[in-house]
């Protein structure tokens, strides 16, 4: 066991000296995330913004809290006068104008805000809906106390303000939550991806020393197979899980970002490094020089990866590509972290995951050890 | 008891027969040579000796460990220095040796003595902190050797340790495996230079085409080929008449010591010194004039020319 850890100590002292590692396994994996969840969180805080002309009454101020609770808009309440001026310089895509005499217009049946609108753009058809619902909600809520009298009409709206359980309030929860773990899992894919250039080119550097002369010597001293293969196979595994421990550590402490159940995080986590350690060792094992393995494997993993779902949710391709993609275990991987980054935690779609990546380890494995020529 | 016993060794790659029926004994304590040229098949036999692949039949045996069977418990008795600098490039030269030291179970205080001895042996106390990437040749070759002496081996076994650098490293090189020799370490010694193993090995094989062509001292060596000295005389090309001079000398030479190329007559004897003017004076009485007179004295070079006609180096 002492020669297997002098091994792991050189590789990974050998691995995490070179610049190219580092920028590989760490710097390339955050820049992505930023510029990628930066992108996602950009579209968030670019909401459209629009105006709203309201008097201070309470029922007023209801409708206000009504109107905000869809939060793909920005909502600003402005002047008459700031919002006309507003809109016709479309730094505002609409304006609404809550009336002073909302149950008279409710009386007459006539429409309950009056908007203003420059141009019918493609936001503007998307609140149109929003508020075309508030309405109604505000037309039913006061037939339903209409006939009970007027003051009880504001304890409505305020009671179905602050009603969490509201359908469109949960729509938005939902949309809303299932960005963040979207971003989180792209954060994810983009340490694996990596983690996979690093650990395959880690593993090929055996070709280099087969070359080099390195390999026959450990091959000729003392060191049995075991412990030399051992003192390999866990370097890379620990190359692996050093770059992913760091990655979630400094993601959570930048942004903080969780990453669900870690009873369930980590395990799951070390089987998809095998996996990559798996995929490592086969790409060293098929190729006879550095080069051919680099060529290789970065034409596999920019593929599988876009198939399995790294770079793109994998329910956004049709269905063959889907279907296509259980082929690869990136599938397997992002839908398992999908599992436990969520929380959602479906034991028995999580316990397939396990098992597909348990076989792909397995077949890589297979191959990988094959290859490589312990002479 | 023999160090190491080598039996009718032969090894294939695919229809290329690299060794081809090898047989020899090294003695403990010798120092032995394995001479030939580039693709002789030298490092083929030094990879089947040192357990790094097993041959394609044929026995060997390191003391009464057959190697082929149990391959690591031979291996723990030899230090092997590879023919290519096997190292770390990027690491320095002490960290290289503690990790190879490691691989050969030293550890704790037993190490660090090893690795500063050996530092000091190898004349890279000073440099023991620089990567070895930052070395010159005979540099790392050093580091190399180095490498395989850490754990004090019986048997030593080297492969070509000396190529491709400067006079003075492999000085310092052939001076530290003559000590190490003459304090009991076995040596088994690779080369395609004939002045190591001369200098070096007490007994020489020479390999061709993957067989052992010729095995024992130097001075048996050289009594295969009568330990006849060369004897080149450079002729005067203004004269044409060369063709009459082996004629003249068949009385004082036998006629298959007698070689005339163009302007050059090379005679084959045991004693140069004693009949070096008579066959000046022979020479000339023909007319011909003599430019250069040179004296080989028989070494492995002629050995290896003598049985293959080839010369080493070609
Ligand atoms: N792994 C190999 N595959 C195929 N041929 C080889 C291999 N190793 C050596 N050979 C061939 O075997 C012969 C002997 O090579 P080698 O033992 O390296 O010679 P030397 O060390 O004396 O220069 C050469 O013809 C070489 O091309
Ligand atoms: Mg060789």
């Amino acid at each position: 066991m002492r020669k297997t850890w002098t091994i792991i100590r050189l590789q990974l002292k050998g691995f995490f000296k070179s610049p190219g590692s580092i920028v590989l396994m760490f710097v390339l994996p955050v820049l992505f995330s930023l510029i990628f969840g930066g992108m996602v969180a950009n579209s968030e805080e670019n909401k459209p913004l629009v105006n709203i002309v309201a008097k201070q009454d309470e029922n007023s101020t209801r409708i206000v809290e009504l109107l905000k609770k869809n939060n793909h808009f920005e909502w600003k309440k402005v002047s008459f006068a700031q919002a006309k001026k507003n809109v016709a310089e479309q730094d505002a895509i609409a304006a609404v104008v809550i009336p002073t005499k909302i149950q008279q217009r409710m009386i007459d049946k006539s429409p309950l805000f009056d908007i203003i609108v420059q141009r019918k753009t493609e936001d503007y058809l998307a609140l149109y809906p929003h508020l075309q619902g508030t309405a109604e909600l505000i037309a039913a809520s006061y037939q339903a106390v209409g006939i009970q009298g007027e003051e009880l009409f504001p304890k409505l709206l305020e009671a179905v303000a602050s009603n969490q359980g509201i359908k469109v309030e949960q729509q938005l929860l939902q949309a809303d939550d299932s960005t963040q773990t979207s971003i989180n899992l792209m954060i994810v894919g983009f340490a694996i991806m990596f983690m996979m250039f690093g650990l395959s080119g880690a593993a090929s550097t055996i070709l280099d020393e087969r070359i080099g002369g390195t390999w026959g010597r450990l091959m000729v001293s003392p060191a049995s197979k075991l412990q030399i293969s051992l003192g390999y196979l866990l370097s890379y595994f620990l190359m692996g899980w050093i770059q992913f421990a760091v990655l979630m550590a400094v993601m959570n402490i930048l942004f903080d970002t969780t990453w669900g159940n870690l009873a369930y995080l980590i395990p799951f986590a070390s089987l998809v490094i095998l996996t990559v350690v798996g995929f490592g060792l086969m790409i060293a094992g098929l190729v006879k020089t550095k080069q051919q393995a680099s060529a290789i494997s970065a034409v596999l993993i920019v593929s599988t990866c876009m198939l399995g779902g790294v770079y793109w949710p994998i329910d956004f391709v049709p269905e063959l590509m889907q279907k296509l993609a259980l082929a690869v275990p990136q599938s397997w991987v992002m839908s398992g972290f999908k599992e436990i980054i969520s929380g959602s935690l479906h034991v028995e779609t999580l316990l397939k995951d396990t098992l597909a990546l348990l076989g792909f380890s397995c077949l890589f494995f297979f191959i990988g050890l094959r290859g490589i020529k312990f002479e | 008891m023999n160090m190491l016993t080598v039996g009718e060794l032969r090894k294939s790659f695919g229809v290329i027969a690299a060794v081809n029926g090898v047989s020899f004994a090294v003695e403990k304590g010798e120092s032995f040579g394995l001479l030939g040229p580039n693709g002789a098949g030298k490092s083929t036999i030094i990879n089947m000796i040192t357990g790094l692949f097993p041959p394609t039949s044929g026995a060997v045996h390191m003391k009464d460990i057959d190697v082929i069977k149990n391959t690591k418990q031979a291996q723990k008795l030899i230090g092997v220095v590879p023919q290519e600098i096997a190292l770390y490039q990027s690491m320095s030269a002490r960290e290289n040796l503690k990790f190879w030291g490691r691989m050969y179970d030293l550890s704790g205080s037993t190490l660090e003595k090893s690795v500063d001895e050996v530092l000091e042996i190898i004349g890279l106390t000073e440099r023991a902190k620089d990567k070895v990437e930052t070395f010159s040749g005979g540099m790392k070759r050093r580091v190399n050797i180095g490498a395989a002496i850490l754990h004090r081996p019986e048997l030593l076994i080297m492969d070509e340790p000396t190529v491709g650098i400067d006079p003075q490293s492999r000085n310092h090189i052939l001076e530290t495996v003559k000590r190490l020799n003459s304090e009991g370490m076995t040596i088994i010694y690779t080369s395609h230079y004939m002045e190591e193993v001369e200098y070096l090995c007490e007994r020489i094989g020479i390999i061709d085409h993957g067989e052992l062509i010729a095995l024992g001292t130097l001075h048996e060596l050289r009594e295969t080929i009568g330990d006849h000295s060369k004897i080149v005389l450079s002729l005067d090309n203004k004269t044409s008449n060369h063709e009459i001079i082996p004629q003249t000398l068949t009385g004082h030479f036998l006629e298959k010591d007698i070689q005339l190329n163009d302007n050059q007559l090379i005679i084959f004897h045991k004693d140069p010194q004693f009949i070096l003017s008579d066959l000046i004076q022979s020479v000339t009485s023909t007319g011909t004039k003599v430019t250069s007179v040179d004296i080989i004295e028989p070494n492995l070079e002629s050995v290896f020319l003598h049985l293959t006609g080839r010369s080493l180096r070609d």
